[in-house]
């Protein structure tokens, strides 16, 4: 790689558009997969891929081929290659690495072209602003990693974890996943960097579906995260919560189908972290103050008092575990070259920082280590572990005291607990409306009185600034939520932390629903077919 | 008229032709039982019941490996069973299917139309339990479709009265062999292998070797008591390289290989060699004048011939159903990407001197294995010789139990996602000696007054792409009719001198200059790739469009008139780096 970055650099140096900027990053990932459902295993592959990006840029550091040419959606190199790379020869990788290289700079220089023409044509308010980030030369070579996912004795306790599904009435499917790779990073660039880093990786996921009466479905998930298979919990805790699972999905199949409300609100800590990665995280990330067709909702609130005092928000990819949980969003150098940093983005509640690539923004001009993307696509800022801290915690008890004296004050019979949550997503376009939606799996009614009651069916819905303004108070234990987060970068792993949270209002909606009902006739006879059932019915 | 009526027919017809099977895999059982239960219970409220149910499972175990220049590109392995389910509501003459309706997603458990995932090992009670929610979301599917069909009906009336289903006796096949192991270390050495035959190339810029094997059971059991299991298996090696010439024209080229199984891929030293013909040809290509157009006869020989047969005429040769659509754009869009062939029954499409045939029976050809056979296809219906094309008349159309006008019956040709030939059989009723067609190549340029004419021995198969380079001169620019990339073509002259010329495309060939075929050659010679079934028709979207193995026997066949031009669009320009392995 070294050689054949550096005769690229000497050569396409001198041409008459200049390369001012290469980097070459191999990424191979080798992933072993293995699916049972209801107790049978259900599907296993195995998998070795090398895939090459090619970071080229002419031009200088103010501009460069990659500015997004205004007045066209989308943005210049957000695009998707794969090119496919052989790592264990030196010449066939060369030989790779020069015929890609032409390419990219055939393309770059022709891209600056119309950037150029596009600069001198459309309207600029962000005019001063460079395309790219000077960063210093970083040196790290990993030992190369490896570990064996033993997936024959996997199969075995996936089985064992989907079983007991089987069993429950009324579970339509119910599948355990077992996912495991070592993703090893060659990354050289023409500043001087040279990065190996290797990343091994496990995740195990059981994943279970039931329907009401109404025939809305009903999910309940589990997932488990870890760097190495040793990681994962012992099969006692995985039955443990694969019985809750089955004790959750029969309450969710009775339970009320909950009604738009608004009113205030418990989220758990996982909750909590989603809700917080949802709507703060996506709105720091740095590029999205910048692009035209971004909202760029905290842009212009740096300084400002944006939660209580007692909150900050961290993002920090170098913390690689907290408690006993493994941490997803940690890494060591992020996709553009540069270390991995802790970045205090919201300090005792007042807004401090963004996440940033190589691409500079207005009043920060150099990257924070979150440049990041899925192989094959062009980074951009992206959250890495997501830290909610608290000054003044309350107990879990004192949490819902607050929310029953807030159900008073507002004159509402009952507050809802979100227990826990899949996933949710956001909108940071101008063309949409700047909302969020987290999707959760168990929520609870409480009442005025102590009160829990399952319920069914919701969304928690709601627009960024107004929902963080009513965020009070926190408390209980700090949750983890482990997942991997996709935006116009790809799917990068993704960690968010928090204490259970308390809002004084949040809103939610019906859940968008199936319209199909239950199956029609009741399940296959168990387990023993009969002998000659051609026969049964009697017609011969 | 009482669904309950109609029903008991099929019902009948199954329970009588099902034998005790002492021996039926616990796969089959299952299916067997749940067909059983689906056919006499299942019904909504009062709504018609399924009047035909079918289940297709495939079991499959495969593997592939690339490599390039002796190096490991990529690897995977996998073994996966898919549930296909066919639930048919109505009756056989108007039924719920041949809709084109909006994929409906959002649920996480009824994606009816998509293959379902069973259990990998015989577990009879998960394997009923996944056939019976999937049968649930078809038949819920099938209901929804066809009252979606008749709303269309309502304000329109069907022109054409084709029934959507034909009739078709019971069936049974067995094929009891067990799957073959795959060892993809074993393919990954072979590929490591043959790519390592493009080192010490340097002219070639980029190759790739793939090696491919699959082992496939396919298990099939309907309601009128057909059933059967048969094995698919198959491996590939695919060799693919290109170059780019001192002007900066892109080249690229491939050559694959297929066999039933991985045992009977040629030798190495045999893939070496067409590795380093196809480096050669580059190499050839490279330095070949440039040819800026021509337009006049073209003798198309071996692989030449046979792919553009496979790529121009044996789409129009398949009975592909133009679907309903409940948008009337869609409609239109649906016309248009109909067969105009089905029209053509009885008339002449080729000189009276060419049959064209399929037989999936036939197992070789002069010694040459034939690979797109089978005794049975995709519906239960027993493979059959069918005579396409006699004396260049259009006789019948490749067809599946989907009928279309003039086509009312199945001649056993479903394969993966519709209709799709097996092994197809160009044969000239009076055939040329190789000297004789050349003389008849020249006699026509004479006529013409052209100064040369024009050979083609290759046509590229944009299947064979290289899948690391998708850059400028390798697409088809959509928007232009059937442009065939990728041809090698050879200036013959009058005194029988021949000139290799650069890079050209064929443009605009299509089926009617079949037509005006003036000649062919005695001998045929054997070509086989692979079909995407339905390609350049209207299926798709729903079905599982998985393309087929086919084999095609033609002769070297001369056109009267045909368009070479080097292709449009512009040149990128050479590398500024030599490569680095030229010592540079």
């Amino acid at each position: 790689m070294q050689q054949e970055l550096d005769r690229s650099v000497e050569t396409l140096s001198g041409q008459p558009t200049p390369l001012y900027f290469l980097s070459y990053e191999i990424t191979e990932e080798r992933t072993s997969y293995a699916r049972a459902s209801f107790g049978a295993l259900a599907g296993r592959s195995d998998s070795e891929r090398r895939l090459l990006d090619i970071d080229l840029r002419v031009g200088s550091h103010s501009l460069d081929n990659t500015r997004p040419i205004r007045g066209r959606g989308g943005g210049g190199r957000l695009r998707l290659s794969r090119v496919e790379a052989p790592v264990a020869d030196i010449d066939a990788l060369r030989s790779t690495l020069w015929f890609q290289t032409d390419r990219k700079y055939r393309e770059a220089t022709e891209q600056l072209t119309k950037v150029k023409t596009n600069v001198q044509v459309t309207v600029h308010d962000e005019e001063l602003l460079a395309d790219f980030s000077a960063e210093d030369e970083q040196r790290s070579i990993e030992d190369l990693r490896s570990f064996d996912l033993d997936l024959a004795a996997w199969e075995d306790r996936l089985k064992r974890y989907s079983a007991p599904f089987a069993q429950a009435p009324h579970v339509y499917s119910a599948d355990a996943v077992i996912s495991g790779s070592v993703v090893t990073r060659w990354y050289v660039n023409s500043e001087g960097s040279k990065i190996r880093t290797a990343e091994p990786r496990v995740r195990l996921v059981i994943s279970a579906l039931t329907k009401a009466e109404d025939g809305m479905e009903l999910p309940r998930y589990e997932s488990f995260f870890a760097f190495d298979p040793s990681g994962l919990p012992d099969d006692a805790t995985v039955l443990d919560a694969v019985e809750r699972m089955i004790r959750d999905l029969a309450g969710l199949r009775n339970a009320p189908l909950a009604e738009p409300y608004t009113g205030p609100a418990i989220l758990s800590g996982r909750a909590s972290g989603v809700f917080f990665h949802e709507i703060l995280g996506h709105r720091v990330e740095g590029h999205r103050q910048k692009r035209d067709q971004d909202a760029q909702t905290f842009g212009r609130m740096l300084g400002e008092t944006v939660l209580p005092e007692a909150f900050s928000v961290i993002f920090d990819p170098t913390v690689t575990r907290l408690g006993s949980t493994d941490l997803a969003g940690a890494y060591r150098y992020d996709n553009q070259g540069v270390k991995a940093q802790r970045v205090p983005v919201i300090q005792s509640g007042v807004l401090e920082q963004f996440l940033m690539s190589r691409t500079p923004i207005k009043g920060f001009g150099r990257s924070n280590g979150h440049g990041r993307k899925q192989a094959g696509f062009a980074p951009v800022s992206r959250q890495s572990n997501l830290f909610v801290e608290v000054s003044e915690l309350r107990s879990e008890e004192e949490l819902k005291q607050e929310l029953i004296a807030l159900l008073e004050e507002q004159g509402k019979d009952y507050g809802l607990y979100f227990e826990d949550v899949q996933g949710g997503f956001t909108f940071t376009g101008r063309t949409v409306p700047n909302a969020f939606n987290v999707t959760p799996v168990v929520v609870y009614r409480i009442y005025a009185d102590g009160r829990q009651e399952l319920v069914r069916g919701v969304d928690l819905i709601g627009t960024p600034l107004t929902t963080f303004s009513k965020v009070i108070s926190a408390g209980g234990e700090v949750g983890v939520f482990n997942g991997t987060c996709g935006a116009e970068s790809g799917g990068v792993p993704v960690s968010a932390a928090s204490p259970a949270i308390l809002v004084s209002q949040i809103e939610v909606q019906k859940k968008a629903k199936s319209q199909v009902p239950l199956p029609l006739l009741p399940p296959p006879d168990d387990s023993r077919p009969a002998p000659q059932s051609l026969e049964r019915g009697g017609v011969r | 008229m009482t669904p309950q009526a109609r029903l008991i027919l099929p019902l009948l017809a199954l329970l009588a032709t099902a034998p005790a099977l002492a021996q039926e895999s616990v796969l089959m059982r299952a299916m067997r039982d749940e067909l059983q239960r689906t056919m006499s219970e299942l019904q909504l409220r009062d709504m018609s019941k399924p009047y035909f149910v079918s289940y297709q499972v495939h079991e499959t175990t495969s593997a592939r490996a690339t490599a390039s220049l002796g190096a490991p590109v990529g690897r995977s392995e996998g073994a996966s069973r898919l549930l296909s389910v066919e639930v048919r509501v109505g009756e056989a003459s108007f039924d719920n299917t041949n809709l084109f309706t909006r994929p409906e997603f959002g649920s996480a458990l009824s994606r009816a139309g998509f293959p379902t995932t069973l259990p990998l090992e015989d577990d009879y009670s998960e394997l009923r339990r996944k056939i019976w929610l999937a049968t649930d979301s078809a038949y819920k599917q099938a209901l929804d479709h066809l009252s979606k069909k008749r709303a269309v009906l309502q304000n329109a009336t069907q022109v054409e009265q084709v029934p959507d289903f034909s009739v078709q006796e019971p069936h049974r096949h067995d094929d009891a062999r067990p799957l073959a192991e795959i060892s993809v270390s074993a393919l990954e050495a072979l590929a490591l292998e043959v790519s390592a035959g493009f080192r010490g190339l340097p002219h070639v810029s980029v190759s790739e070797v793939e090696v491919e094997a699959a082992s496939r059971r396919v298990s099939y059991v309907n309601s009128e008591g057909t059933s059967f299991t048969r094995l698919d298996p198959s491996a590939s090696v695919r060799i693919s390289a290109g170059t780019q010439g001192d002007d900066g024209t892109t080249f690229e080229d491939s050559a694959s290989v297929h066999a039933r199984v991985w045992e009977r891929l040629p030798d190495r030293a045999e893939l070496l060699a067409l590795a380093a013909d196809l480096a050669e040809r580059l190499q050839q290509l490279r330095a070949a004048p440039v040819l800026d157009r021509y337009t006049g006869p073209v003798l198309f020989e071996g692989q030449a011939a046979a792919e553009v047969v496979r790529q121009v005429l044996v789409p129009r040769l398949l009975a592909v159903r133009v679907p309903m659509a409940d948008d009337s754009r869609l409609a239109r869009a649906m016309e248009r990407a109909g067969n105009p062939f089905v029209d053509k029954l009885g008339s002449r499409v080729l000189p009276r001197f060419l049959d064209v045939m399929d037989d999936p029976a036939r197992e070789e050809h002069e010694q040459v294995a034939l690979l797109g056979g089978y005794a049975i296809d995709d519906e239960g219906v027993a493979a059959q010789q069918t005579a396409l094309i006699q004396r260049g008349i259009l006789k019948t159309l490749l067809s599946t139990r989907n009928p279309v006008q003039g086509v009312p019956d199945s001649n056993g040709h479903r394969r993966g996602g519709g209709p799709a030939p097996s092994n197809l059989f160009v044969v000239p009723r009076q055939g040329l000696a190789p000297d004789e067609l050349r003389s008849e190549l020249l006699s026509l340029v004479e006529e013409r007054e052209l100064e040369f004419g024009i050979i083609v021995r290759r046509v590229g198969n944009a299947a064979g792409r290289i899948s690391r380079e998708r850059g400028p001169g390798s697409a088809t620019r959509s928007g232009e009719r059937s442009e065939i990339a990728g041809a090698v073509a050879y200036k013959l002259f009058a005194d029988g001198r021949e000139e290799m010329v650069g890079k050209v495309v064929l443009a605009g060939m299509q089926e009617s200059d079949f037509r005006d075929i003036v000649a062919a050659s005695e001998a045929s010679a054997v070509h086989t790739a692979r079909f995407l079934a339905g390609s350049g028709s209207a299926l798709g979207f729903a079905a599982v469009r998985r393309p087929v193995v086919v084999s095609l026997v033609v002769p070297s066949l001369l056109f009267e008139d045909v368009t070479v031009r080097r292709p449009s669009g512009n040149i990128p320009r050479p590398p500024l780096l030599p490569h680095p392995l030229a010592g540079g």
